[in-house]
């Protein structure tokens, strides 16, 4: 007969067992980092200015783009589990079936953020949070499965979080969680099959592999995708050299205030920059200096407003506003 | 031979019993196919261990029937095995020497009440 302690140890691996039952379907790797990843990558190619020109339609359109997409998606997994399961003489375990419950919230809350931000803002860390959902949900389904699976999840926490915190251009930024999605989910099926992720060195290993599966081709496609078409030495550009000052027209109509329809300010252009110009006018592509081309509607540019102030000036209201109009890198 | 040592349930102190019941302990359920994938012993032996199980009323099973029309028994551990479960873990705990650190461990993280408290 096994000693006591043999006997106690086995019930500690049964136990173990039994509360990190949760197992990733192949399938399902597929089809999230598939569907996440192309809808990253290539959202804007069908939800665009050019498309939707009003912000609230466009805002609903990608809504119900997302929506549509996700809730299909979500469906379309459930079922196939429950068959894969039915077919192994399997059940789904009560933690995965909660733990799959938190994974739809986390897409509805990323779904409902991305609509957001189209009315309040900070739509330069969108793909930062959708990195970081993603974590979350690898993250929560590592807790009742794999360690290595926790570790995965942390790992592309921290990307979203530094690739934002490093102010990572928004081309880059797209194309690194289009990676986590296509290339992460998948590799982390492949890898979890294939180590042995008892010890903590080996975890290191398997995480450094997955960062670099993840980050390469990311960076990789940032740079070989371009963001707008470049111009043909047939195109005509207009090079505004450092110091040009150019008319800024702005138009402000609201309830509250209304701005005169022949305002503007004069900016001062602070880099060279290049604009191509179809027929006589700029068709929405630029580049600073001889660096590469983009477009307006590509999410380089933002304007972020960093305070209002009321003032009185020789008597008479006025509004100071700081704002800071720049790009995210290049 | 000490009086006051534990006795330690017979039904339960069986190395594959004990793995059933602590598989279903931290699980909740399972069926016949996991069990013996997780447990990795042979259908014949399963199925005689499950039934004496089954017999004690320590383990409940239900069948499920899929809408193709494939059923499967799922097996849960009832009331009363988890109690005796935990009764075997916590008898077992006090065979082992003081400074054995893993028996405390497991005792602190067993998904169970402690029926002694």
């Amino acid at each position: 007969m096994r000693s006591h302690l043999e006997q106690i140890h086995s019930i500690q691996a049964m136990l173990a067992a039994g509360h990190r039952c949760v197992e990733l379907e192949r399938h399902s790797l597929l089809l999230w980092g598939l569907v996440g990843g192309g809808l990253c990558a290539f959202t804007d190619l069908f939800i665009n200015a050019d498309r939707f020109p009003d912000n609230g339609r466009r805002a609903v359109a990608l809504f119900f783009w997302l929506a549509a997409w996700l809730g299909a998606m979500s469906w379309l997994d459930h079922v196939l589990t429950r068959r894969a399961r039915l077919a192994r003489q399997e059940t789904l375990p009560f933690a995965q079936a909660q733990i799959t419950r938190v994974w739809w919230m986390l897409l509805a809350l990323g779904t409902l953020s991305t609509f957001a931000m189209f009315f309040h803002g900070g739509g330069d860390m969108i793909y930062a949070l959708w990195t970081v959902l993603l974590g979350l949900g690898i993250f929560f389904f590592g807790l009742f499965s794999r360690p290595l699976i926790e570790w995965i999840g942390l790992a592309a926490i921290l990307l979203g979080i530094l690739g934002l915190a490093s102010g990572l251009p928004m081309n880059d930024a797209r194309w690194l969680t289009a990676s986590c999605f296509a290339v992460g989910l998948p590799f982390t099926g492949w890898l979890t099959a294939r180590i042995d992720d008892s010890r903590a060195w080996r975890r290191v290993l398997a995480v450094g592999l997955w960062l670099a599966a993840v980050v390469v081709p990311a960076l990789a496609a940032a740079r070989l995708v371009p963001t707008a078409p470049t111009p043909t030495p047939a195109t005509s550009t207009l090079r505004l050299s450092a110091g040009t000052v150019v008319p800024l027209h702005i138009d402000m109509d609201s309830a509250l205030v209304a701005i005169a329809a022949d305002a503007s300010i004069p900016v001062r252009v602070r880099r060279d920059t290049e604009v191509a110009l179809t027929d006589g006018q700029p068709d929405g592509r630029y580049r600073f200096g001889d660096g590469s081309w983009h477009t307006i509607q590509d999410g380089v540019l933002y304007l972020r407003i960093d305070h209002i102030e009321p003032k009185l000036s020789a008597g008479q209201p006025e509004i100071r506003m700081h704002s800071d109009f720049d790009f995210t890198g290049e | 031979m000490n009086s006051s040592l534990p006795t330690l349930d017979a039904l339960l102190h069986q190395p594959v019993r004990t793995q059933i019941a602590a598989y279903l302990a931290g699980r909740g359920e399972a069926t016949f196919a996991e069990l013996k994938r997780t447990l990795g012993v042979t259908d014949g032996n399963l199925d005689a261990h499950l039934n004496k199980l089954l017999d004690a009323g320590y383990l409940e099973c239900r069948k499920e029937t899929s809408s193709a029309g494939r059923s499967q028994t799922v097996f849960s551990l009832a009331a009363i095995g988890r109690e005796a479960f935990a009764a075997y873990v916590i008898a077992l705990t006090a065979l082992l020497p003081a400074r054995t650190d893993a028996p405390e461990q497991l005792v602190a993280n067993a998904p169970f009440p402690d029926p002694t408290s």
